[in-house]
């Protein structure tokens, strides 16, 4: 009778346990698996002095909060806090999940009342920006052409003083909430109009109060530009154990242990596809400030060989952190691909084929 | 032939023109991007000198790329325009200097 009622609490307090989080650091999932496949398409020889083909920096894959297989190419090691690029704009919409479970705005807030620069875009509201969706004139192209890109003359040249104040001067060329077009633009907007909504003096340890410091997140580097707006669009920098630590928050809705620290409706909008945009093979589809591979009207997955529920924080030269909620897996990758050899799905194909092996 | 090649001129002329804010800010991507991202390989990522220097390479070169890694502050020329960058902190990484 005892012995029974022991077995009950250790399995009470067993699945009470179950659940694994990365304090203080990630535990090891040893199941033997073969990573060669995987392996073989991120990690091919690199030609000594060209910067071509397929370039992974960093390969780090977590199912149910355990790492299941991580490998590292130098100069790049566990300890790199390596640049994210475009990653920076979903962690900075996961900031923004804080700030609004703390009432600082809702998503149908005019961005003006948080950055006064974008009283001359009255109509352009926080849910726009989220979606790329601004209305205002925006090229987003890096060093194919540089001439006319409006993000590198954000970054480097006429707008890197005060880079949302670069984006709030742009023309309105279609109504906000209308179309969706990829603009580092919006994200600085967000970036401010953050800096608008805390109290005075808050903003500069904010990602760190507010997302950093709960998830134990000990590696982060975020610049700012000279008006001390942090370059919400680009410039953050994470070791790929810590960017899975914004993975598996997302991956389990929002919740760190046993706090809450996003809004559910607040992740269910990052993973709503945004419908005014059209489908490009290959490319994720915009959501509120993530990639989904949800398909929008008529079209297929993104990733077809990936789950519909895939999503995704994706940066230049190949950065990406994948969440794969059904599977419990995140995904960081690391690169520095200098070409479009490198393609999402033919990774997400081999690591889900490894796992569907298991056992067999 | 005359008044083909005045069309094409005036064409050109009407384009750099149009374009007259692109074309003055062009000189100047080289070095800043180069400056800036140069730092940040280095005193960020905390990369050594060669990788860096590859890292930031373009099909552009640039005649001048040095740092100075006591101040943490990265020079570098290009197309007739210098940049600098400086790391800033151990939380604000590097920026671009005016």
């Amino acid at each position: 009778m005892l012995k029974s009622l022991l077995l009950l609490f250790c399995m009470a307090t067993g699945t009470a346990k179950a659940e694994v989080w990365p304090t203080p650091d990630w535990p090891i999932d040893n199941t033997p698996l073969d990573w060669q496949a995987v392996d073989a398409y991120a990690f091919p020889a690199r030609p000594s002095a060209e910067r071509s083909g397929i370039r992974t920096d960093a390969l780090l894959i977590i199912r149910d909060g355990r790492i299941l297989h991580e490998r590292y190419a130098e100069p790049t090691s566990a300890a790199t806090a390596h640049l994210t690029w475009s990653i920076s704009k979903s962690v900075l919409a996961t900031l923004l999940g804080v700030a609004q479970g703390e009432g600082r705005f809702q998503l149908q807030d005019p961005v003006s009342r948080f950055y006064p620069a974008m009283q001359a875009h009255p109509g352009v509201r926080m849910a726009d920006l989220l979606h790329w969706a601004s209305g205002l004139d925006w090229q987003e192209d890096y060093e194919y052409a540089p001439l006319k890109s409006s993000v590198v003359a954000m970054l480097y040249t006429r707008g890197r003083e005060d880079m949302a104040a670069f984006a709030a001067a742009r023309e309105a060329v279609v109504s906000p909430g209308q179309r969706f077009r990829y603009s580092s633009g919006d994200s600085n907007l967000l970036a401010a109009a953050l800096h608008g909504m805390l109290d005075a003096g808050q903003y500069h340890d904010y990602p760190w109060q507010a997302l950093f410091t709960p998830l134990a997140i000990d590696s982060a580097i975020w610049e700012r530009d000279r008006a001390g707006t942090y370059v919400g669009s680009s410039y953050l920098y994470l070791s790929a154990r810590d960017l899975a630590r914004i993975g598996l928050l997302m991956q389990r809705d929002g919740r760190w242990q046993d706090r809450q620290l996003l809004p559910k409706p607040w992740v269910a909008f990052n993973r709503t596809v945004f419908a005014e945009a059209a489908a490009l093979p290959g490319e994720a589809n915009p959501g509120g400030h993530w990639w989904l591979n949800q398909p929008l009207a008529d079209a297929a997955r993104p990733w077809p060989s990936a789950p519909a529920d895939t999503y995704a924080a994706l940066g230049h030269w190949g950065q990406a952190l994948y969440v794969l909620p059904t599977q419990k897996l995140v995904i960081v990758r690391y690169a520095d691909d200098r070409d479009g050899s490198y393609q999402h799905d033919e990774l997400l194909k081999r690591i889900l084929a490894v796992l569907a092996g298991e056992g067999a | 032939m005359k008044r083909v090649l005045l069309v094409v001129l005036l064409g050109v002329v009407y384009w750099a023109w149009q374009e007259r804010q692109a074309l003055a800010d062009f000189p100047g991507i080289l070095s800043a991007y180069s400056a800036k991202e140069y730092c940040s390989c280095r005193f960020v990522m905390g990369f050594q000198p060669a990788y860096c220097q590859g890292y930031v390479k373009q099909w552009l070169p640039l005649s001048l790329l040095e740092e100075d890694s006591q101040q943490r502050q990265v020079t570098a020329a290009g197309l007739g325009r210098r940049n600098q960058a400086a790391w800033q902190g151990p939380r604000e990484g590097c920026r671009l200097l005016p």
